[in-house]
């Protein structure tokens, strides 16, 4: 059976606005998550948390 | 491309609303920055990075940075949430329509997401970078400013910003007790001395903005109680002030130099409240067109008191780290 999401054919094609603006935020986010993970990692050893393995 | 944006193109350049519920969207990183309203956050870093260096016992750097960046992101994350909510009125007020969401170009789900997201974020990172009492008091701010103040209090009482002037605060104290662990007599004072200083800031500001809050139906003291009742309060909380100010000086958190400049900065604040509570400041429509003098005469007496507010507050929080390093040094 067809899913509903499969039935649009005509999609809005973005502004090359709408594209700059949507890179910026993905580029921003990605860089925001990666201090996020260090972030994490260094906090956890400065605070003796992680495990000895590591 | 997300499959949900099946409109015509001419609606969405045409209405920006639609296109950021559309999921098509201009917010840029600065759009998102702007959401964490930056100015506010500025005097929380401020007056927690002091609660965090006059606060017994010590942290290691690494740890404090992490704690200042945590308690700015909090208030950054309430920031965001409180325009979420708060997206009707802001488009109505002349400070506020200019934010994003009442600009159209960014959808409210995506403030309420992003707000949501830093506000765990935050407490999470503040437990690990220190403790569990400075991740609880963060914690008790995010929802002491998004639900009881702007969801509660804000459009139903004039004692709005006095009861809601507690998480603004509360940065200081969850400097403190990110090194201490505790919250203690000297954590208090500098709770109070933010606190009992948010009436007499609003409400000068509310004085001459008085339009504007009365326009979208916020119920601020001067629309409710009238501008003399206001200008009385306001007299009335800042000898108050002056009193919770040389606390300090008893409790040996301040010292001689801070005695000194709270004792000059007090002067000047109880003056300028004086000159506020003599003015006509607030009454504009009791005064003829033609007397424009008075108008901004009476403006201006409350124009000044808001704008000295800003002043002494961090000048106070200043002298207070002034002194505790002048006395580490001698």
């Amino acid at each position: 059976m067809q899913e509903y999401r499969d039935r649009p054919k005509q999609f809005l094609k973005p502004t090359d606005q709408e594209v700059k603006a949507r890179t910026k935020r993905n580029v921003v986010l990605a860089l925001g998550l990666l201090l996020f993970v260090i972030l994490v990692f260094v906090t956890m050893v400065s605070r003796g948390k992680l495990p000895n393995a590591v | 491309m997300s499959s949900d944006a099946h409109m015509s193109s001419d609606v969405l350049s045409d209405e920006p609303v639609a296109l950021a519920g559309a999921g098509l969207s201009l917010a840029g990183p600065r759009d998102f920055f702007q959401l964490m309203k930056p100015r506010v956050m500025s005097l929380v870093i401020f007056t927690a990075i002091i609660g965090l260096l006059v606060a017994p016992g010590s942290l290691p750097l690494y740890n404090s940075v992490m704690a200042i960046l945590c308690i700015a992101v909090g208030a950054g994350a309430s920031g965001a949430l409180n325009m979420w909510y708060d997206a009707d009125i802001d488009a109505q007020m002349t400070r506020t329509k200019k934010r994003p969401l009442p600009r159209g170009i960014m959808a409210p789900s995506t403030a309420l997401t992003f707000g949501f997201f830093l506000s765990v974020v935050s407490v999470w990172m503040l437990g690990l970078a220190t403790n569990y009492v400075a991740a609880g008091l963060l914690a008790f701010t995010i929802f002491f400013y998004v639900v009881i103040y702007t969801m509660w209090l804000k459009r139903r009482t004039p004692q709005n910003i006095v009861i809601g002037g507690a998480p603004g605060a509360l940065p200081p104290m969850i400097g403190y007790a990110a090194v201490t662990g505790t919250v203690t007599v000297d954590s208090v004072i500098l709770f109070l001395i933010i606190f009992i200083w948010t009436p007499p800031h609003f409400w000068a500001l509310a004085l001459y903005k008085l339009s504007d809050y009365g326009r979208v139906g916020i119920p601020m003291m001067p629309n409710v109680a009238g501008p003399k009742s206001t200008r009385n309060q306001i007299f009335g909380y800042s000898i108050v002030l002056a009193a919770v100010a040389a606390a300090p000086v008893f409790t040996g958190l301040g010292g001689s130099i801070y005695a000194f400049g709270a004792l000059l900065l007090n002067i000047g604040f109880l003056a300028l409240a004086f000159k506020v509570w003599r003015s006509r400041a607030g009454e504009k429509h009791e005064v003829q067109l033609e007397s424009l003098y008075e108008v901004q005469k009476g403006d201006r007496d409350a124009r000044n008191l808001f704008a000295f507010s800003i002043l002494y507050l961090f000048a106070m929080f200043a002298l207070i780290g002034i002194d505790y390093l002048l006395s580490g040094a001698f």
